[in-house]
Order: C-alpha cells, then sequence, then structure tokens
C-alpha cells in the first residue's frame, strides 16, 4: 500500500502524455473523415503529426511592430493548455493532481490561454488580428455563463466539482438514472463545439476574412509558434473531449490499479474517443457556418438546457 | 420508473425543438418527432398501468397526429406560394424565446409542486411535462407572426393538454378520445383551408394582415 500513491502518481503524468501525444491523431482523424464524407481523398491520419514537425524546423518571423505578448502567447497557450490536462481522469478514475484543483480550474486554463490569444491577435496590429479578437470575444463572452451553469448542473448532480469525484459518481450511477444530466449533455456538447471552433460556430479550415474567427487571430504566426498553436489546440480539443466522454459515457474507465483493468480503459477510451471524433466530423460536413449572430441562438440554446437541468437536479 | 422520466425529458427536448426552429417544414417534422415521443409515452404508460386500450390510443396518437396532420400541413406548404417560408422576425427573437421556454419549463415545474395531486409516479412524472408542452404552444402562438406556426402551437398546446388528461385521468373512454383526435383531424384541415385562402387573399401568411378589417 506504501508505494500506490506513487504509482498514482505515474499513472496521471502517463495519462497527461497520453492526451499531449494522442491529440494530434484525433484531429487528424476528423480531417480524413470529413474529408471522406466530403468525396475527398484527404490527407492520412498522422499528417497533423508531420506539420508540426515541419512548422517546428521552419524558420520563424516576429513582426519587428509587435511585443513580448505575441511572443509569449504561443507558450503561454501551450503550458496552460498542459496543465489543464494534468486534471484530467482519461482512462483512469483518479487523477491524482485533483487535489490541487477541480474543473473550473481547467476552464480558467482555458481562460487564460484565449486571453492571450486575443491580445496577440490584437498585438501585431494587422486589422485581421484585430477582427478575429473582436469575434473571439464576443463567443467566449457568450458561452462562458452557458458553460459554468452546465458544469454546476453536472457538479450538483454528480456532487463536487472536482474531477476525479464527477467521473467516478458518474461511472457508479449511469447517466440513466439521472434524467437531468442529458439537458447538460445537450448543452455540453454545443459548448464543446464552440470552445474547439468547429462547424457552425467557426470554419477551422477557412482563410476567407469574412467568416475565420480563430484563424485571423493567429495569422501572423509562423514556424515554431504556429506549430505550438496549433498543438495547444489539438490538445485543448482532447481535453474537452475527454471531459465529454468521461462525464457522460465513462462506462469501462479503469476504477481501480489493475492491468487489465487499465489496457481496457486505454481500449474502450480510444475507441469513444473515435467515435466522438467521427460523429463530430459528420455533424460538421453536413452544417453550413452560421451567421455570426446567430451564433447567440445556439448558445441561448445551450443556456436553457442546462436551466432545465438545473431545475430537474431541485426536484 | 427511470424510463419514464428519461422519456419525460425527450418529450421536453422534441419541444424545444419546435421553439428552436426557424423554417415552415421544420416546424412540421419537429411536432412529428414529438407526437411520435408523445405515442411512445402514451404505450409506456399503458405497460405501467395496465390499462389495454391505451395502446389503441398510442396507435391513433400516432396514425393521425405524426401521420395524417404532417401530411395535411406539408401538403398545405407545397401549396402556397409564400416567397420567404421562414420565421423572419416574430415578436420574440428565436434566442429570447429558447430562454422564455426554459423558464416556462421552470414555471410548469414549480405550478405541479404546487398541487397536491401528485398521487402516482406517472402524475408527478408527466404532469409537469404536460403543463410546459401546454405553457409553450401558447406561447408559441403569441409570439409568432407567420399562421403556420400559430397552428404547430396549437398542436403542441393541445399535445399537452392530452398528455395532462391522460395522466390524470389514466385516459377517456375510448370513444371521447377517438373525438378528440378525430377534431383535431378537422381542425387542422379547417386551419389549413384559412391558411390557404389567407395566403391567396394577402399574398403571405403574416398574421399581422388579419389586424385591419376592410369592407369588401
Amino acid at each position: 500500500m506504501d508505494n500506490l500513491p506513487s504509482l498514482e502518481h505515474i499513472l496521471g503524468i502517463i495519462q497527461v502524455i497520453f492526451i499531449i501525444a494522442f491529440s494530434p491523431l484525433i484531429v487528424g482523424l476528423m480531417r480524413k473523415i470529413k474529408a471522406k464524407s466530403q468525396k475527398r481523398v484527404g490527407f492520412g491520419i498522422f499528417q497533423t503529426y508531420y506539420d508540426i514537425l515541419k512548422l517546428f524546423r521552419k524558420e520563424e518571423m516576429v513582426s519587428d511592430q509587435s511585443s513580448w505578448i505575441f511572443r509569449i502567447t504561443p507558450w503561454v497557450n501551450f503550458v496552460s493548455a498542459i496543465s489543464a490536462g494534468f486534471f484530467i481522469p482519461v482512462f483512469f478514475v483518479h487523477s491524482p493532481f485533483g487535489v490541487v484543483g477541480d474543473v473550473l480550474l481547467v476552464v480558467g486554463f482555458f481562460g487564460i490561454g484565449r486571453f492571450f490569444m486575443m491580445l496577440a491577435g490584437l498585438d501585431t496590429g494587422s486589422s485581421f488580428g484585430g477582427l478575429g479578437s473582436s469575434r473571439e470575444m464576443m463567443i467566449s463572452m457568450l458561452i462562458e455563463p452557458a458553460l459554468f451553469m452546465t458544469l454546476f448542473v453536472i457538479a450538483g448532480f454528480y456532487g463536487g466539482t472536482n474531477i476525479s469525484t464527477i467521473v467516478s459518481s458518474a461511472h457508479e450511477t449511469s447517466f440513466l438514472a439521472v434524467p437531468g444530466i442529458l439537458f447538460a449533455l445537450i448543452a455540453f456538447f454545443v459548448l464543446m463545439m464552440a470552445e474547439t471552433g468547429k462547424l457552425p460556430f467557426d470554419n477551422p479550415s477557412t482563410h476567407l476574412e469574412l467568416t475565420m474567427i480563430h484563424e485571423a487571430m493567429i495569422l501572423e504566426y509562423s514556424g515554431r509558434s504556429l506549430a505550438l498553436i496549433e498543438w495547444s489546440n489539438a490538445i485543448k480539443q482532447m481535453i474537452l473531449f475527454t471531459l465529454f466522454i468521461n462525464i457522460f459515457i465513462p462506462w469501462y474507465i479503469a476504477e481501480q490499479i489493475s492491468f487489465i483493468g487499465i489496457i481496457f480503459g486505454i481500449i474502450t477510451f480510444i475507441l469513444k474517443v473515435t467515435v466522438l471524433g467521427s460523429l463530430i466530423a459528420f455533424i460538421e460536413t453536413n452544417v453550413a457556418k452560421w451567421r455570426l449572430f446567430r451564433i447567440s441562438d445556439l448558445v441561448a440554446m445551450a443556456i436553457a438546457s442546462s436551466m432545465i437541468g438545473m431545475i430537474f437536479f431541485f426536484l | 420508473m427511470d424510463l419514464l422520466q428519461i422519456s419525460a425529458v425527450i418529450l421536453l427536448i422534441a419541444t424545444f425543438g419546435i421553439v428552436v426552429r426557424r423554417g415552415f417544414s421544420d416546424w412540421v417534422h419537429a411536432y412529428r418527432y414529438q407526437t411520435i415521443i408523445l405515442a411512445v409515452i402514451v404505450s409506456l404508460i399503458a405497460t405501467v398501468t395496465n390499462i389495454l386500450e391505451l395502446y389503441l390510443v398510442a396507435a391513433l396518437t400516432f396514425g393521425i397526429k405524426a401521420i395524417a396532420i404532417p401530411k395535411i400541413l406539408f401538403y398545405v406548404t407545397k401549396k402556397l406560394d409564400s416567397p420567404i417560408k421562414l420565421e423572419i422576425n416574430p415578436y420574440v427573437t428565436l434566442r429570447s424565446s429558447v430562454i422564455i421556454s426554459a423558464l416556462l419549463v421552470i414555471m410548469s415545474y414549480f405550478i405541479a409542486l404546487q398541487l397536491p395531486i401528485r398521487s402516482n409516479e406517472i402524475v408527478s412524472v408527466f404532469l409537469p411535462v404536460s403543463f410546459s408542452l401546454f405553457f409553450i404552444g401558447l406561447f408559441i402562438i403569441i409570439s409568432r407572426r407567420k399562421a403556420l406556426s400559430q397552428i404547430v402551437g396549437l398542436l403542441t398546446l393541445e399535445n399537452g393538454l392530452f398528455l395532462s388528461a391522460l395522466v390524470l385521468t389514466n385516459g377517456f373512454a375510448l370513444t371521447i378520445e377517438i373525438g378528440l383526435m378525430v377534431d383535431i383531424l378537422v381542425s387542422v384541415v379547417v386551419s389549413s383551408i384559412l391558411l390557404f385562402r389567407m395566403s391567396q387573399t394577402f399574398d403571405s401568411v403574416d398574421i399581422r394582415n388579419l389586424e385591419s378589417l376592410r369592407d369588401d
């Protein structure tokens, strides 16, 4: 029993490394599925890794008009994404760093990353950057209250904002026993699409100045910084997927430290993430980007859904 | 009974489908989904209470409300040559109407908590849902401008009434039930004719056209 905590810590670190290493693969997979469903051939699923490696070797151009904010933003973004990853249980219920922070801290880490991203967009003084920043500000201002409300519904049902607590009690009482969670599921799904910049909200593959949001902010980046930003976005998306999976469909997650359980947990997790990624890719194929001012309709839906979830909690 | 609760939740979600949609055919589709779920709920209640008549009611609900009425409405909307088949600017914007509907759901849960008739599981699960269907339907009627969405609001309201009557009384006599269904069918036919006349007279189905009376 004496060496159990250290084993748990090793597992926690493995989980973080798993998230970091696995995240570009999911991005590649989703791009591939999207391409396939649009009758294109598409790149291989490992293309994201090649992209990141190539960008790391490339020369980086920094505008001499920009300040230190522009230079540190990719690092802040990357580090905040990784730090958020420490609190997420992936295939094992307990995340050993959960004593330090809860799900609100994860949202806070995302907030820091996004804040610096918006500053960097404004920093270079290019008109596109400012445009992207202002749009991003509008969207994040809309989704933040909805996200908190959804998280409070989940925390209310599952007894606490600590992610390990949430996941373990979600694992014990499947959501079929608490129907109010269904509302939180809908809200969380919508917000997940918004946070990761998926299609009704933002088209991640466009460079058309009228429609791009996230791309507009990172337009000035090149080389290593761009690689870091791409990677931290992949990690952020992976973290949100993991949260979604482990809160709403946590079946077969490993609860005890046992070799078979953890292997089983990893396999089912990979399966679930693949299914979720393909589902989102199909949704992205089927919808067009919405007008910027209709985005608040979707967010209103998420808010309404989490409000009703709240009522179900108090009943 | 978790199954009852889950079906109630799905019915609420389907009701929100009517609130968030903008197009003519989207409402009818959303209404059809809602009614299919309602029919499933009726058969669930039949299973729980062991009243065999209710299976027949479920089949009637499915046949008349989920197949016949959407068919009629689709037929009418296809005939309409209204230039834009969208709810362009309703009296209340879509996003606030979603929030208001959520508040209505909350309100109906509180009302149901106040009532001293929560005798069994079915009543306590479905009565608040039927109230919210009623209120949301009423809200759709007063907040939209197009006549078709008002019909859909009326039908939603009727679904709520039907559900509340069903859970409180465990089903009327079958003849009354059949009579009600046929009534609804007839009312939809009549309102479709009105809709058609309206679009022929005014070239639009905007109900503001009905506010001014003319002498010709």
